[in-house]
């Protein structure tokens, strides 16, 4: 039990003492989460939006299967897009295997359908007379989608959110795509199961509470932005 | 002639293969005030979106100053501004909110005055409300703000669906009188659906009432409501809970509604002569109200519980001295009596 | 208003645009080798010690992962990195035989110990491997396996076979974990059972316990449980773009006096760990 009083202590004289390996892997969890974050949410807004906005055939089969991949189990993910970025597999030649971009196409993969989906429940639940209001105030198409959006973003941020959680502490992928390779692609997470591989429960301990530190950050700033807006 | 600000020509709107607005002909003149009137499910408010270009009708065009416009046309779309029932407001402030509309025209002048002006129009002092935020508003404020943020755009038509239902008097004075200035400062034309029928009749130049989607005549007619029982001279009646007895023709279905025309009334003790073909009842006046545009008044009947209502030029109402409260006989032909 | 807003949207993307130069400058370097290897020479940090000492007289960055010698192959064969570091010789030797590797360069050897509770119940204490894993088979004592297809249960298996018992798989007493060798001793001191481990995954679990283990070495010695260590460069023939003279140089270093001295005198918790034994 001691280890985790322990692992406190140290996590914080890793943040103090300007750690070079726990900020090398800070700064690898922040890159390659705002970059996963920030493909998903370029991808998933538009697509989970428009799943929520119109009525077209099919449109509750695509539900079920996006809500269904929300359940896509990290080290599948993977494995699948090892199996694309190894240097035998059909994306091989870009060199993506054991790299930052890389691990971020797996989190992406694995954020898409928590962004779609929850963007369109936002969508969807999003009163049917703000249309009316915003047409009978003279938008033009564009300005309709664009305003829409807008009124939806607390339920997409929420999305958001639950996104940016899952790809923070994910660990499979981080680890199959990106190798844990000291320096480059070794993440919070996967410093932390290296840390328990070799017995480092403290050490353990002290990366997940400074995951946590990161995750709060995130937090108070989303917060913020939602009081201000 | 001046062109009318709206024509409409053989419209016809179905939700799900029901038809709910069916309108052969309509023209609206420009600045003036029109009152829809109807029962709920008349079609009132699906009018007001087609004439909003919230909708597109199912058929049948609608011309706005003489243009055939659709919804998002560019013509229309600054010209024309919607309160419907139950406004709802943007996820921002008030200021924000009523500053929406003027933001989408690119039109940043004066953008605060505007505003401002707009909101103390509808007595909401724009340094207590601006920067609330829109879930810190009472139902009537929050009413009021929806309307400022239509009266900011100055309007060329301004469309109210029922805008003083569900708030207390005050703010329905403040709705009233708002909506009247625009039509005066700016010559804005107003579109105007309510319950309210004594204001409308008091403010419009013209009220259309509504029933099941069609315009029915001049609006002074009275709709019956079936069941129809049958009677054994081949005539239907409905018996009121007083006993009297309504009797119409044969209608196509025991269900359809009958609309009374030409309504006569008389004041005496005695009852009046009957003429064959007239049906006479005895009901009590129970409002009087005056039709601004014609300077008749509108009369309301109850016979036991159903409300007939006739329009009397106002010399009538002196000479026979008729009053709410009096009782009178009311006497219609029922070879008159028109189905829907 | 709409000012603010605009604002902020220019942070985020100048934050995002930073983050992507800083990943993207880091992409190029001339003289990178890619080893897969194994998690023991990770874990104990032998690598950590190795590496600036390579740059140092190579010029290399050595980077690295460590997984299981099974996933670690796999990725040579598939061309995703330039060089191995493993420990399971007959697979090495038949990954050689397919072509994919060249060059396999015995480096180093540490050995695996059987550890079990301090009391004995079984009596394999001193005994050979071939006796000790008789003896347990015949005792039905608790014995906890990697189960995982690493080095460390390959050797186990091999184990198995060169004392002529069938791997005992369905044996209620034999509990297969799927998990890292630190978590298979926990589970094994938890049931009061046997494991065999590599000694310096031992060290590590003695100086988590303060130096009072629950579970103590019982067999050691045996030539059986010397653990090789090679290195093998990916067969250039097989993968176009494996930077085969680099990890040649890198070979030829590793071998040499210099590394094998590094290797001699690098010390897990003042233990040392590993024999450097290469042919030079």
């Amino acid at each position: 039990m001691d280890f985790i009083f322990e692992g406190f202590l140290q996590a914080l004289n890793l943040l103090a003492s300007g750690n070079a390996e726990t900020y090398s892997a800070i700064i690898a969890t922040v890159t390659v989460s705002s970059y996963s974050i920030g493909c998903s949410l370029l991808i998933g807004i538009p697509f989970g939006f428009c799943l929520g906005y119109f009525d077209f055939n099919g449109k509750k089969s695509i539900r079920t299967v996006v809500d269904t991949l929300m359940a896509l189990p990290t080290v599948f993910i993977g494995l699948l897009v090892y199996a694309f970025l190894t240097h035998r597999g059909p994306l091989g030649n870009f060199g993506l295997l054991f790299t930052l971009p890389g691990i971020a196409i797996g989190q992406t993969i694995l954020a898409l359908p928590i962004v779609i989906g929850l963007s369109a429940t936002a969508v969807e639940s999003m009163d049917q007379k703000l249309g009316v209001t915003i047409m009978s105030l003279g938008a033009n198409r564009r300005q309709l989608f664009f305003s829409s959006l807008w009124e939806s973003r607390h339920g997409i941020l929420a999305g958001a959110i639950a996104a940016y959680g899952r790809v923070m502490t994910e660990v499979g992928i981080s680890m199959m795509v990106g190798g844990n390779i000291k320096w480059h692609t070794r993440t919070i997470t996967t410093a932390i199961a290296l840390e328990t591989n070799k017995g480092q429960f403290g050490m353990g301990v002290a990366l997940g509470l400074v995951l946590l530190a990161i995750a709060f950050c995130v937090n108070i700033s989303v917060s913020f932005l939602r009081r201000r807006y | 002639m001046v062109l009318p600000i709206y024509e409409i020509r053989s419209l016809k709107h179905s939700y799900a293969d029901q038809t709910v607005l069916a309108l052969e002909h309509l023209t609206v003149q420009p600045a003036s005030i029109v009152g829809l009137i109807g029962p709920n499910g008349s079609g009132k408010s699906t009018l007001l979106r087609l004439l909003g270009l919230i909708e597109r009708p199912t058929e049948g065009k609608i011309f706005f100053n003489g243009l055939c416009v659709e919804p998002f046309a560019y013509e229309a779309r600054f010209q024309i501004t919607l309160l419907p029932q139950e406004p709802l407001l943007m996820k921002r402030s008030v200021f924000r909110n009523v500053s929406y509309g003027l933001k989408l025209r690119g039109n940043q002048n004066n953008l605060i005055d505007r505003v401002n002006a707009a909101l103390s129009l509808v007595g909401l002092p724009s340094e207590n409300f601006a920067r609330r935020p829109w879930y810190a508003l009472s139902g009537g404020e929050a009413q009021r703000v929806a309307l400022a943020a239509r009266l900011a755009l100055r309007p060329k038509v301004l469309l109210l669906d029922e805008p003083t239902a569900g708030v207390d008097a005050a703010s329905a004075q403040l709705i009233k009188e708002a909506s009247l200035r625009a039509r005066q400062e700016s010559g804005t034309t107003l579109i105007v659906a309510s319950h309210d029928w004594e204001w409308l009749y008091e403010v419009c130049d013209e009220v259309i009432h509504l029933f099941k989607g069609r315009k029915l005549g001049t609006g002074r007619e009275t709709v019956v409501f079936g069941p129809w029982q049958p009677r054994e001279d081949g005539d239907c009646q409905k018996v009121l809970p007083d006993g009297q007895l309504i009797i119409v023709p044969k209608p196509s279905h025991p269900h359809a509604c009958a609309v009374i025309d030409r309504v006569a009334i008389a004041r005496g003790d005695k009852n009046p002569e009957v003429k064959a073909e007239q049906v006479v009842l005895s009901g009590i006046i129970s409002r009087m109200a005056l039709e601004h545009a014609s300077g008749d008044v509108v009369v309301t009947i109850l016979i036991a519980n159903v409300p007939f209502s006739v329009c009397l030029a106002r010399h009538r109402i002196s000479s026979d001295g008729f009053y709410p409260g009096c009782r009178i006989w009311l006497s219609y032909d029922r070879p008159a009596v028109k189905w829907i | 208003m709409y000012r603010a807003t605009n604002r902020i949207w220019i942070i985020f993307i100048t934050v995002f645009v930073i983050f992507a130069f800083f990943s993207a400058a880091g992409a190029e370097q001339d003289k990178v080798l890619m080893m897969a290897t194994t998690t023991s020479t990770d874990n104990t940090g032998l690598l950590d010690c190795l590496a600036p000492k390579i740059k140092e007289a190579t010029g290399i960055e050595l980077r690295w992962t460590a997984t299981g010698t099974g996933k670690a192959l796999k990725l040579g064969e598939n061309c995703d990195v330039d060089i191995l570091m493993v420990h399971a010789p007959p697979a090495e030797q038949k990954f050689v035989a397919d072509g994919f590797g060249v060059d396999r360069r015995e480096i180093m050897y540490n050995d695996f110990v059987i550890i079990g509770p301090a009391t004995d119940e079984a009596g394999i204490k001193g005994t050979s491997i071939k006796d000790a894993l008789t003896i347990l088979k015949a005792k039905q004592a608790v014995f906890a396996s990697r189960g995982d297809n690493s080095g460390t249960h390959k050797k186990e298996l091999s184990l198995w076979k060169a004392a002529n018992l069938p791997v005992p798989e369905k044996e209620s007493w034999y509990v297969q974990t799927g998990q890292g060798m630190l978590a298979t001793i926990n589970i094994a001191a938890e049931r009061n059972g046997y494991t065999m481990t590599d000694r310096g995954t031992y060290i590590k679990y003695e100086d988590n316990l303060k130096g009072n283990p629950a579970l103590k070495i019982l067999v050691e010695g045996d030539a059986a449980l010397l653990n090789q260590y090679s290195v093998i460069a990916i067969n250039p023939k097989h993968c176009s773009e494996a930077k085969y003279d680099t990890a040649k140089q890198l070979i030829e270093w590793i071998t040499g006096a210099e590394a094998q001295q590094l290797i001699k005198d690098f010390t897990l918790l003042g233990k040392p760990l590993f024999i450097p034994n290469a042919k030079m």
